[in-house]
Parts: C-alpha cells; sequence; structure tokens
C-alpha cells in the first residue's frame, strides 16, 4: 500500500489550528466581552474604587479634640465646601497621623482643644491640617481647599464674635510612597492574566466534545500535540492584548506611573499568561462540560487569590497556607511583578520566579498532552 | 489520482470486524458482532434507534475502543493503527459535526489542510466539492444558518475532501425531506459507482432497498445479514405468493408449499422454496386437483416485514 498520495503532506497541522481557532474567537461575542471588555472594566473600577479620585473629592481625617460647637460648625464648613469625603471623625491624634500614614486619606485636619473657647472670646486660634507629601499635587489642592474654607469660617466668625484670627498650620506627613493605584497594578494584573485566559480556553475542547464537531476533528490526522500547542498558540494571540489593554487603561486614565520598562512588564505578563492558557488547557482536557470547565476555572481562580498574597501578604499566612501559596503559579506572578513593575527590576531579576511559573506551565501542558484522548464518550 | 492504483494493492475486504463488542458499564451496546464488508460495496447496517448502529460506526471510525474485538479497515488495525488508516476513512457522523460559527468554505478548507492538502490542490478539491454539492453560491454562509438538507451536504462534501476510498455514513438522511433523501442517495450510488465502498446506517427501511448487501442490527447484535432478497427470503424461510382461486383445494398437496401464511376461503397467501421455480408447479398441480387458478403472482415483501418478523424471533 503507498503511505500518502502526493500532495498529502505530513507533519505537523498546528498552523490550520490556529487559523480555525482565531476564526472562531473573532467571530464569538463572548470572547470580545471577556478579551476586550472585561479588563478594562476592571481596570476602571480599580481605578476608582482604590485610586482615590472618589468623586472628585479628597478623603481626609479630622480629629476633633475641642468636642465644641465652633468645631461642629468648621467641619460642617468643611462639607459644605464639596471639596473634601471625610472618612471618620477621631478624637484622638494618634488615629489622625495613622489614618495618613496608613495611605487611607491624603490628609488629617487637626481641630484643637480650646477652639470653641478661643472663638467665642475673640482669641486668635488655629487649625492643624497633617497631609501626605508624597503627592504633591494632590497636597497642593487640600491646602488652598483648607485655606479658603477657614476663611469663609472666619469672615463668619468675625461678624459673629469681634476681630481675631484663625491661622491654618501645615505639617507634613510622609504617607506610602507609591499611590494606591499603583500598588494594585500587580494585583490587577494578576487577575485579568488568571481569569480571563483560563475561563477562555478551560471551554475550548469540552465544546467541542459537548456540541460534536471533536469527533469529525479527530477523523483527521491531527495530534493530541496538533490540538494543545494550536489551541494555546491561538489563544495566546487572543489574550495578550489582554494585558496590554489593562495596562495601558491604568496608564492613560489613572495617571499611573509604573517604574519598570514596558518590555519587562511584557515578557513577566507573557510568561504567566502561558501558564494561565495551560492550566486552562488543562481543566479543558478533564472537564465534560462546558458548564464544569468554568466552574473549575473559577475555583481555581478563588484558591489563586486566597493564596498568592494578592488579599493577604503571604508572609502573615500560616505555614500550611504558605505550603499552598507555594503550589500557586499566581504567587510567584504577583511577587516578580511588583517587583518589575513598582521597583522598576528588569525580568532578569526575577528569573528564579519566571522559571517556577515556567515549570507549572510545563506540567499542566504535559498533563493535557498525557490524559487528551482522542475518543468520543 | 492514484486512487486505482491503492485500491488495486488493498485486501479484498474494506471493513472487517470480529467479536467487536462494546460495553458501558453493564450495558453491552454492541454484542459480539462479526461483519465483512468487501471492498466497492454498498452495505447497510439497519436496525432501529438503539440497536447499536452508532456504536459500530464509531468503534469502525475508531473513536471509541471496542472493549472486545478488533476491527480492520483495509487489513489495517483500527485500534492499534488509527492514523494509518484514516486517510481512506471518510466520515459523516449522525449529528451534523462540522463549526457553525465557520463558513461552508472555511469548513472544508479547515478539512481540507487538515487532512494535509495544500496550495493548489486544495483549492482546486475544495471548489470541485463545492459545485459537486450544489454549495458555491453558498460558501460565504456560515454553518450554522444552513437547513438542514445543506448542512448535510457540507458534510458530505467535507467528508469527501481526502477522496477516501470508505465511506461512512452515520444516518446520513435523518431529518431530511423525502425529496431530498432520494437525492442523496443518488450522490451515494454515484460515488459507489466511481468505486468507493460505501457503509451507510439507516432506520429508513425502504432506503435500505438500495443496499448491494444488508446487516441487521437489534439489541446490540446482528439478526441476519445478506442482500435485501436474501434477508426477506430469510425471514419468510422462502419466497412469497399469492394464488387465487375457485374450488376446493388444498395447500397441503401443492408441492413447495413451507407454510401458509393466510388462508381466506378462496385466497392462500403461501410461503414457497423459490417462487420462481413452485409457481408454474403449483398452478399445474392445483389444475389437475380442479382448482381454478385465478391468480398466481409472487407478493412483494418489504424490508420491514421482514425486519419485524427477525426481530420477534430474536426477541
Amino acid at each position: 500500500m503507498i503511505e500518502l498520495e502526493e500532495g498529502i503532506r505530513k507533519g505537523l497541522r498546528i498552523i490550520p489550528i490556529v487559523d480555525k481557532e482565531i476564526r472562531q474567537l473573532v467571530r464569538d461575542p463572548k470572547t470580545i466581552l471577556m478579551v476586550l471588555l472585561m479588563p478594562i472594566t476592571v481596570t476602571i473600577l480599580f481605578g476608582y474604587g482604590y485610586g482615590g479620585k472618589g468623586a472628585g473629592k479628597y478623603p481626609i481625617t479630622v480629629v476633633d479634640l475641642d468636642g465644641g460647637d465652633g468645631a461642629f460648625k468648621f467641619i460642617q464648613e468643611l462639607r459644605n465646601s464639596k471639596m473634601f469625603e471625610i472618612k471618620a471623625i477621631y478624637k484622638s491624634k494618634g488615629q489622625g497621623f495613622s489614618s495618613v500614614y496608613s495611605g487611607k486619606v491624603y490628609a488629617s485636619l487637626i481641630i484643637p482643644e480650646t477652639f470653641t473657647e478661643d472663638l467665642m472670646r475673640g482669641r486668635p486660634t488655629r487649625v492643624e491640617l497633617y497631609y501626605d507629601a508624597s503627592n504633591p499635587t494632590v497636597a497642593q489642592m487640600i491646602m488652598q481647599a483648607v485655606g479658603v474654607v477657614t476663611q469663609q469660617f472666619q469672615e463668619w466668625a468675625a461678624s459673629q464674635f469681634g476681630t481675631f484670627a484663625i491661622t491654618p498650620m501645615f505639617y507634613t506627613v510622609y504617607g506610602p510612597k507609591i499611590k494606591k493605584i499603583e500598588s494594585f497594578i500587580p494585583t490587577l494584573m494578576a487577575m485579568i492574566l488568571q481569569m480571563v485566559p483560563t475561563s477562555l480556553i478551560s471551554v475550548s475542547i469540552c465544546r467541542e466534545r459537548e456540541k460534536g464537531t471533536f469527533e469529525q476533528f479527530i477523523m483527521t490526522p491531527v495530534s493530541v500535540f496538533d490540538i494543545i500547542f494550536g489551541k494555546l498558540t491561538a489563544y495566546f494571540f487572543a489574550t495578550i492584548s489582554d494585558a496590554i489593554l489593562s495596562l495601558f487603561t491604568a496608564i492613560l486614565l489613572f495617571d499611573v506611573k509604573l517604574k519598570g520598562t514596558f518590555l519587562d512588564m511584557t515578557i513577566v505578563s507573557t510568561v504567566f499568561l502561558l501558564n494561565s492558557l495551560s492550566l486552562g488547557l488543562l481543566i479543558s482536557v478533564f472537564s465534560r462540560n462546558q458548564l464544569q470547565a468554568y466552574q473549575a476555572s473559577i475555583f481555581s481562580f478563588i484558591i489563586f487569590m486566597l493564596f498568592s498574597g494578592v488579599l493577604i501578604p503571604v508572609d502573615v499566612l500560616s505555614s500550611e497556607a504558605k505550603l499552598i501559596a507555594s503550589f500557586v503559579p499566581m504567587y510567584y506572578f504577583v511577587t516578580a511583578f511588583r517587583n518589575v513593575s513598582l521597583k522598576g527590576w528588569s525580568y532578569l531579576m526575577v528569573l528564579d520566579q519566571l522559571t517556577v511559573i515556567s515549570m507549572f506551565t510545563f506540567a499542566f501542558l504535559a498533563l493535557s498532552l498525557r490524559f487528551l484522548r482522542m475518543e468520543v464518550t | 489520482m492514484l486512487e486505482a492504483q491503492r485500491l488495486e494493492e488493498q485486501p479484498e475486504l474494506a471493513v472487517e470486524a470480529r467479536n467487536l463488542t462494546k460495553r458501558f458499564g453493564k450495558f453491552i451496546a454492541v454484542d459480539h458482532i462479526n461483519l465483512e464488508i468487501r471492498r466497492g460495496e454498498n452495505f447497510g447496517l439497519l436496525g432501529p434507534n438503539g440497536a447499536g448502529k452508532t456504536t459500530t460506526i464509531r468503534m469502525i471510525t475508531g473513536v471509541i475502543k471496542p472493549s472486545e474485538g478488533y476491527v480492520k479497515v483495509f487489513g489495517i488495525d483500527v485500534a492499534r493503527e488509527r492514523k494509518k488508516v484514516l486517510k481512506y476513512i471518510g466520515y459523516m457522523p449522525q449529528k451534523f459535526s462540522l463549526y457553525e460559527d465557520l463558513t461552508v468554505e472555511e469548513n472544508i478548507r479547515l478539512y481540507g489542510r487538515l487532512q494535509g492538502l495544500t496550495g493548489s490542490l486544495l483549492k482546486e478539491r475544495v471548489k470541485e466539492l463545492l459545485e459537486r454539492f450544489y454549495l458555491w453560491e453558498f460558501r460565504r454562509r456560515l454553518a450554522g444558518k444552513l437547513s438542514g438538507g445543506m448542512k448535510q451536504r457540507l458534510a458530505l462534501a467535507t467528508a469527501l475532501v481526502h477522496d477516501p476510498a470508505l465511506l461512512i455514513l452515520d444516518e446520513p438522511t435523518a431529518g431530511v425531506d423525502p425529496p431530498l433523501r432520494r437525492k442523496f442517495w443518488e450522490h451515494f450510488r454515484e460515488l459507489n459507482r466511481e468505486g468507493k465502498t460505501i457503509l451507510v446506517t439507516t432506520h429508513y427501511m425502504d432506503e435500505a432497498e438500495n443496499c448491494d448487501r444488508l446487516a441487521l442490527m437489534n439489541r446490540g447484535r446482528i439478526i441476519a445479514e445478506g442482500t435485501p432478497r436474501e434477508i426477506k427470503r430469510k425471514a419468510l424461510g422462502g419466497d412469497l405468493v399469492e394464488i387465487v382461486f375457485e374450488g376446493d383445494l388444498d395447500p397441503a398437496a401443492l408441492p413447495g408449499v413451507k407454510s401458509v401464511l393466510e388462508d381466506s376461503s378462496e385466497r392462500y397467501l403461501l410461503v414457497v422454496e423459490d417462487a420462481g421455480r413452485d409457481l408454474p408447479r403449483i398452478v399445474k398441480r392445483a389444475e389437475e386437483l380442479g382448482a381454478k387458478i385465478l391468480v398466481a403472482s409472487p407478493v412483494h415483501v418489504s424490508l420491514e416485514e421482514a425486519f419485524i418478523r427477525f426481530m420477534g424471533e430474536s426477541e
């Protein structure tokens, strides 16, 4: 028997599979939703939720040591100015300071003990503003606004109680060096690079089984290798935009300033993206239907969130939890990406983490190749 | 095309199954069946839904593994050397199995490429198939937007993309309108004339009359096998003839009669060994006995009747 007809090519069949997968991805409205809309939406939500832009108001805290009517009236003036969002009113200076130190608010305004009394007697008095100097633009705005409010208050008080002065005193405090949104970029990237690619590719094989297309597909001389690497390549192209899009959204909309170079961040993201896709493929190989695949992706995502240090730093976890974290690729990514994006390290300095992530990728792919059955059930 | 040369070197049997068995847990879907499909034959696998036809087909195409026994396609063991055998098989599964989000042309092209066709060979082949199955004007339409009949034509075109020597069709006309069904069978016969071996399953008994040979399946077993005529003869134990007469006539006195199916005063429905040989003898003998024969003719038996008889026996 003749082995092959002339013109029939032997070898890999990855390219037609990549071609097919990309066509299907482009035509699936779900792809647009997941690859384009979700990263942007999540980034925007994060930006507004953690970026401190609020609704144009600056979050501050007030320490009311006076407790009298004068202080009450002054706090009302602050609120009326519509410039501030008063997050809390404390009774001690310490609480006020720590709210600035922790980066929760930009400033804390302290109203001294004798404020009301001084006011009523026409004596000069003051308010103290402790502001976070790590963000000069915001600090400037807050000082100006406090100045305006104080002046208005003084005019009112002068007409009521006679001539005197209220002096705003400004003190510098250094809060966290990094703005909130920046510190959340590694978390954001980890989420987007984990959830979207894994869940998107996790249905790719079991959907073919469910719809019956797998039966025809495996009647061609495609190999397990062709299927796994064909799908991996296609989904990689479709989801790499995911990572880039999120970064750009953050940079453009929230004025995020990252120290890492674009190249370094892309290399680290790519290594992790391949890992997420491989995990998704493995899920797809073992899932009986699309629902199961989605459930498995979400379940793995929850585990990853809990043990990757994005919610609670891994250092403070119990030793058992640390052990689990060591099996979570996302943990290594968050560490690596944090160093690259926030500290400006080169990807070469996080090669350890990248190696571990790649080992997981390799394991996921090897298992997928081993267990993908060229059969129907 | 090297088709002819390739076929010459192939063994006589296109499909050979021995003790083929498939169990799903305790349920035996296919129970030790033997099948021999000769090269060039148009072979039908007939039976009700759930008889095990699709499972049998799937073991022949190798998309499921037998629990016992083996299948050879052109002498190649399917379970052991599946990849080698794939290029000789064109398969059209029961359920539409192409990509609904790809166009007609993209589907055929994809399968052409997966089968290893490239360049101008691929281009020509795709065009040829689109034209042959009247799909040219719909080539840019998504497969999911096609009517049932067009989907089936696309599935057939795709199954043929690599010019396979054996075409396996699982319920190709299920859900297709009767006039279109006839058109499909014309396609099949044409492909058969071109030298392709065809294995087709159906539960439409009238369609099965088109096959060279048939196997009747019920509950995972093959309960009868042969040409349509042989199967009918086997079901009845012979040929069916009708005799209408005047006067008295004892059927037991007639030659070649094996059994009496109907006995209404002056009309008999008889089973004889061979209608062509026995009918003239019966007429002669009846007249010798003094009866006047008004009608004496062979009766057409439908496969359905034959099948129902076999089913009754196998219960």
